[in-house]
């Protein structure tokens, strides 16, 4: 099974070599940095699809690793933390991280995440059914995964592409978290709501012409998020 | 300065000599009295000698010089001595001035109003001039005590960045306003801090007026004790002798000491919040510290671990298998082992805040529910907690820490077949959270040491755990304000119950 390039930014060496070891013989592609600066040297020479990215590293810490990496690349990144606290997964999250996980993790756990993350929807729309938007000055190409607000373009991270795309499928309907969380996570997903606040809020920041008044975006109390498509 | 000299001996002969001591300073003030008037009279008599022998004058200059004589004594004497003088005067000038000369009798009418005449401006003249005398004399003192007052809260505001403490205070106002002995009770503390003379009963006088905001005087040691008030609360009391303070000055000297004491406490309290926030930063950053140290090499464990178990099929033999499962589960337990002893830490040192939101006891329940999952797997677990439960306001995190503690303890204690069970009801304006086990129950002089730290029951020391789960429970119940509570009987099993509030009608996500 071939899963594709992973890059694994720890500094210590016994969790690279545990990390390398079993996921080079689960298939992947497997690199290695020690600190987060050579982790974003790495990151901007050569192409992955997934960065595990622990956040306590001396120097530049995890978080602002995170920070750079997603400033200037779409790689899933997959923070390896201590704190479980929901506070710090938000804020991992808000750094741009896809997901996270908990150290000591099981193997079989990662693994699953990292499938999760390479994974593209199977029930993701196909083009025709998505309902393009192009309304009160904003304009989504899905074909590029570029929005533009009132003149300015932002791009759309893989997993945050494939959240709009499936709002844009099933428009003006209250979506549940945990079908939101099931169909864009995968199914090992599903109590996880801080993800959706974090994903629904940087979705915001990007479509909404007004982050903290949307018009697109909107929640529904105790239910779930629902995408207004004006008719 | 002499500060705290306890004067007893001095006091014991100070009160027996009472008596004699009051007797003898109004002797003195009686003797000072009498030579003043005598010197007045040698005045009158001196300028009466002069005018009479040595320069001739008539009747009217006579008067006129006399008036002048007058008025210096009352300008340098008191309200008796020229009063006496004014008398003699009188006499003089009518006895060898006024005719018939050498008599006290007066012939013509005219001079009878002369006589009165000069008997009624010297008096007024002597009181108009003692008068003034006295209004200067209180104007110098008001501006002695301004200057006085104006130097201690200069004192008191110019000491160094801590503030002024009560012992500085004293030290202050007996450099600045130079009273013999000052002593000052802050009833805060309850020192008590004196420079000079202090007799052995003034410390209870000087609580009694702090307590009862009263002023005391003791006059016998002329003391004056007075309560010391902020915003109208007594916060302590200042006993000052021997001073010839107003009371205006006196009540803004008391002001100033109030000040000062309360900065004083202001800045304590600033100190006090500053080195115990410095020092739960330092906790809470040793606390991260240890997490990572420990969990680190956990991880690379755990993934090694792990990964070899997971293969399907196994390629290890059945004795490697069950070693690494042992490494597994030991990995498992000293992680557990770090987790609880830093929720605690944290808990019990105060380092977290409640990040409290609406949530349905459903969720709350799923959420721990899911974290056990893979504990859970062969487990029967019997769940009765409606959807249609009002909504609690919770810390989500912390109650499924409690939940997970209460799960992983009926899953250590009862029988692996027996189910667990766990419902949820409403009480009042509270959801009570149930979760019932059927191990053997808790016996009953046990049951109220289970949420101690560290405690494991005598039957139960050979299972794995932690002893801190149960304690780590309570204190997130009580960071809540909120209950948690345990009814069991052997053989039938343990229940433990906690509370939650429902949260206020209209609050949403």
């Amino acid at each position: 099974m071939s899963g594709g390039r992973i890059l694994a930014i720890d500094d210590d060496p016994q969790i690279r070599r545990a990390l390398r070891a079993t996921l080079t013989a689960h298939g992947y592609q497997v690199n290695d940095s020690r600190s987060g600066e050579e982790g974003l040297e790495e990151v901007r020479n050569a192409t992955y699809d997934v960065v595990l990215l622990d956040m306590n590293m001396p120097g530049m810490g995890g978080m602002e690793t995170c920070r750079l990496i997603r400033s200037g690349s779409d790689v899933v990144i997959i923070m390896l933390t201590v704190d479980n606290t929901e506070r710090h997964k938000v804020d991992t999250l808000d750094a741009g991280a896809d997901d996270y996980i908990t150290k000591p993790f099981s193997m079989p756990e990662l693994l699953a995440r990292i499938r999760a993350a390479l994974r593209r929807m199977p029930q993701l729309p196909s083009q025709s059914d998505l309902h393009s938007l192009t309304a009160q000055g904003v304009n989504i190409d899905l074909s590029s995964r570029e929005v533009t607000v009132n003149g300015s373009t932002s791009r759309l991270t893989a997993r945050e592409f494939d959240l709009l795309s499936y709002f844009l499928s099933r428009p003006n309907r209250t979506i549940a978290h945990r079908e939101l969380l099931q169909a864009v996570w995968g199914p090992d997903y599903g109590d996880e709501l801080e993800y959706l606040r974090v994903f629904v809020n940087r979705l915001r920041k990007k479509i909404e012409p007004d982050s903290s008044k949307p018009v697109f975006l909107v929640t529904d109390a105790w239910a779930g998020y629902r995408f207004h498509l004006p008719q | 300065m002499v500060p705290n000299v306890e004067a007893s001996t001095s006091n014991v002969s100070t009160r027996q000599d009472e008596p004699r001591s009051g007797s003898s300073s109004s002797l003195i003030k009686t003797s000072v009295l009498f030579l003043r008037v005598s010197a007045s009279l040698a005045l009158v008599a001196a300028v009466t000698f002069i005018l009479f022998r040595l320069v001739s004058v008539n009747a009217t200059t006579a008067g006129f010089l006399y008036l002048v004589a007058i008025l210096l004594i009352a300008t340098k004497g008191g309200l008796i001595e020229s009063s006496v003088a004014s008398v003699a005067a009188m006499l003089c000038f009518n006895f060898f001035f006024l005719p018939p000369v050498g008599t006290l009798t007066i012939a013509a009418p005219q001079n009878w109003v002369a006589l009165f005449a000069f008997l009624a401006t010297s008096l007024t003249a002597s009181q108009l001039s003692v008068r003034a005398k006295r209004r200067t004399q209180e104007a110098v003192e008001r501006r002695s005590e301004i200057e006085k007052l104006y130097s201690l809260s200069r004192a008191l505001l110019l000491t160094d960045a801590t503030g002024p403490d009560a012992k500085q205070i004293v030290q202050q106002i007996t450099l600045t306003c130079e009273f013999p002995t000052v002593s000052l009770y802050v009833r805060k503390s309850g020192e008590i801090h004196s420079a000079g003379i202090v007799t052995p009963d003034l410390h209870a006088k000087l609580r009694e007026s702090a307590v009862r905001s009263t002023l005391v005087r003791d006059e016998s040691v002329d003391v004056i004790i007075t309560p010391i008030r902020l915003g109208g609360e007594p916060i302590g009391s200042l006993a000052v002798s021997g001073g010839t303070f107003s009371d205006a000055a006196l009540h803004s000297l008391l002001n100033l000491v109030a000040i000062g004491l309360e900065r004083a406490s202001a800045q304590k309290a600033v100190t006090r919040a500053e080195v115990a926030r410095q020092s739960e930063e330092l906790k809470s950053t040793l606390l991260d510290a240890i997490a990572h140290e420990f969990k680190t090499p956990l991880t690379s464990i755990k993934a090694v671990t792990t990964d070899l178990l997971a293969e399907q099929p196994s390629s290890l033999q059945a004795h490697h298998q069950e070693l690494i499962t042992i490494v597994d589960e030991s990995t498992d337990r000293l992680s557990k082992l770090v987790t609880d002893a830093i929720q605690l830490a944290r808990i019990e040192g105060g380092t977290f805040r409640l990040n409290l939101a609406v949530h349905f006891p459903s969720s709350l329940v799923n959420g721990a529910l899911r974290q056990m999952k893979s504990m859970l797997e062969e487990r029967p677990i019997y769940i009765a907690v409606p959807e249609d439960l009002p909504p609690v306001r919770v810390d989500a995190e912390l109650i499924q820490i409690v939940i997970t503690h209460l799960l992983d303890n009926a899953l250590k204690y009862s029988p692996p077949s027996h189910p667990i069970s766990i419902e949820a009801s409403v009480s009042d304006d509270k959801v009570i959270l149930r979760l019932r086990d059927q191990g053997q129950g808790i016996p009953e002089q046990e049951q109220s040491q289970v949420f101690e730290k560290f405690f494991r029951g005598r039957n139960e020391r050979h299972l794995k755990g932690t002893g801190m789960g149960l304690s780590i429970a309570r204190e997130i119940m009580r960071a809540h304000g909120e209950d948690i509570w345990l009814t069991s009987s052997p053989d039938e099993g343990s229940e433990f119950s906690f509370s939650l509030p429902i949260a206020p009608k209209g609050s949403v996500e």
